[in-house]
Order: structure tokens, then C-alpha cells, then sequence
């Protein structure tokens, strides 16, 4: 145990309970979504908003663009710094003021959150968690979002 | 009789190599996915109640029970049950608590370290068991 934990990367969540769930309305979800633009989120389609940070905007954005998460939800990405993520809805906060605003947790050593929430069609989020290699399993994602109605 | 009780061993051994080597690959599926932590409190918990099982078996029957290292194992695969599902696309929902609490059980007070002291504290009353029925 003591060899697992010290091999934890720094963007987990301080406790490990509350990553990567794997069920909705955890704690006190749901509840709406704080809006990202005008557009965003859409009432009738589900959502993904990622958080990520510039060094790990590469990743996703491909894992992203081979991924057919797209046709069951929109997508949008809220980057902690500069960049742009191809085709899908690239949101810069580099003060992080949305990923508390989605009560994501902090990464155990601080700094913005890396991970994602899911919205339902209605706009409220159902799932939330920090997951800094969620470039490398899309399908754990896709298994959440087609949970959500 | 040397060569009867090395064929048990034989036997034995073979049982304990299997299913230490399935306990490795689950260990590996879950690093896979960096969440070692949800292998051990799976484990913990579905071994802790394959000890408590195994302890009333030794104590009704008088005889420790058969292939001891597979039913820890039987219990931590029913622990960790939604998991499958989980990788076969199907999402983990409250009324899978049934496996074991495999929901609840993550957020316990003292998390791991808690099922840890249930586990050793399960292996004990197993072992009290055993050594009590070769008294009889």
C-alpha cells in the first residue's frame, strides 16, 4: 500500500475515494452548471467539460479527435493557460476560476485541477473528478456520459 | 507416504501459485488504470469476509477448509465485480453496494488502513479457528 501510494501522481485527487468514482450524483451532485459561454452548455445535449493544463493540452486534444465521444455529447475544454484544442470549444482560465466554480478538487499538490465533469441534458453536472490521464482511456469517459440521460 | 504427502504438496503449492498470479494480474488490470487503490480496498474487503466465511466452515466442520488461499480469492473477484462491468461499458450504480459494498466501502473513515485492520483482524479469527478444531 505504502509503495502504491507513493507512486500517486501529483494532479490526483488528495483522496483517492473521490477519483474516478465510477457512479453519479456523487456527494452533493447534482447540481447546474456554472455556463462557459453563451453557448455552452446546451440544454438537450449532454456535456464534457475537461480541465487540463497547457502541458497536457496535446494529449487530450488527440485522445479527443480519435475519440467518437463527440457524437454523444459536446465537448469543451477549459485550459489553464494558453492553447487551443482543434475543433472543440477551448475555454482559457488560467486563474482556475472554473474549475472551482465546478467544485473540482484540488490536485493534492495544488494548482489547477486536471480531470472533468460530465452535465446532463438538462445542464446539470451528474459527475465530476480529477483524472490527469484521461487522454489514455476515453472509453471510461464514454461510459459515463451514455449513463447520463 | 513421503511420496503421497509430496504430491499434496505438489498440489498445494500449484493451488497457491494460481492464485497468486491472478491476484498480480488484478493487481496490474488496476494499475493499468491508476486506481490501485480500488484493487486493495476490493481486496481487503472480499478477503475479510472469505476469512469470516472460511472461520464459522473450520469451526462447524472441526477441519480447516480445503484450498485456503482460493477463497480469498472467490471473495475479492465478487468485491470487485461492478469493475468488470465497469470495463464492459456499464457504469457503477448504488444498488451495486450488494457486491461487497462495493460503492460505500471506498469512503469509509481511515480508508484503506481501516479494511487493512478488518483484514488482519479477519485473518486472526481464521487462524483461532484452525488452531482450535486440531486441538479437538
Amino acid at each position: 500500500m505504502a509503495v502504491a501510494e507513493a507512486s500517486r501522481s501529483a494532479l490526483d485527487d488528495a483522496d483517492p475515494a473521490r477519483q474516478r468514482p465510477g457512479f453519479l450524483d456523487a456527494g452533493t451532485l447534482p447540481q447546474p452548471a456554472p455556463r462557459l459561454s453563451a453557448d455552452l452548455p446546451r440544454s438537450g445535449r449532454r456535456s464534457v467539460v475537461f480541465f487540463t493544463r497547457p502541458d497536457g493540452l496535446d494529449d487530450l486534444c488527440r485522445s479527443l479527435a480519435t475519440g467518437r465521444l463527440a457524437q454523444r455529447a459536446d465537448l469543451a475544454v477549459v485550459v489553464s493557460g494558453p492553447g487551443k484544442c482543434g475543433g472543440v470549444a477551448t475555454i482559457n482560465d488560467p486563474v482556475a476560476r472554473f474549475g472551482r466554480a465546478y467544485g473540482l478538487d484540488r490536485p493534492r499538490t495544488g494548482g489547477p485541477p486536471v480531470g472533468y465533469a460530465v452535465l446532463d441534458s438538462r445542464g446539470l453536472i451528474r459527475y465530476r473528478t480529477l483524472d490527469p490521464t484521461v487522454a489514455e482511456h476515453p472509453g471510461e469517459v464514454d461510459t459515463i456520459v451514455r449513463a447520463v440521460p | 507416504m513421503n511420496a503421497v504427502r509430496r504430491a499434496r504438496s505438489l498440489r498445494l503449492c500449484l493451488w497457491c501459485g494460481a492464485t497468486v498470479a491472478v491476484e498480480v494480474s488484478l493487481y496490474l488490470s488496476y494499475r493499468g488504470h491508476d486506481a490501485r487503490f480500488h484493487w486493495f480496498t476490493h481486496f481487503f474487503v472480499g478477503a475479510s469476509a472469505a476469512l469470516v466465511v472460511m472461520a464459522v466452515v473450520t469451526l462447524r466442520t472441526g477441519r480447516a477448509v480445503a484450498s485456503p488461499l482460493v477463497w480469498p480469492l472467490l471473495g475479492h473477484v465478487f468485491a470487485m465485480a461492478p469493475d468488470l462491468l465497469f470495463a464492459g461499458g456499464i457504469a457503477h450504480q448504488r444498488w451495486m453496494d450488494v457486491f461487497l459494498g462495493h460503492i460505500s466501502s471506498h469512503f469509509v473513515p481511515g480508508r484503506n488502513l481501516t479494511w487493512y485492520a478488518v483484514f488482519l483482524a479477519a485473518l486472526v479469527l481464521y487462524l483461532a479457528a484452525v488452531d482450535r478444531s486440531a486441538q479437538r
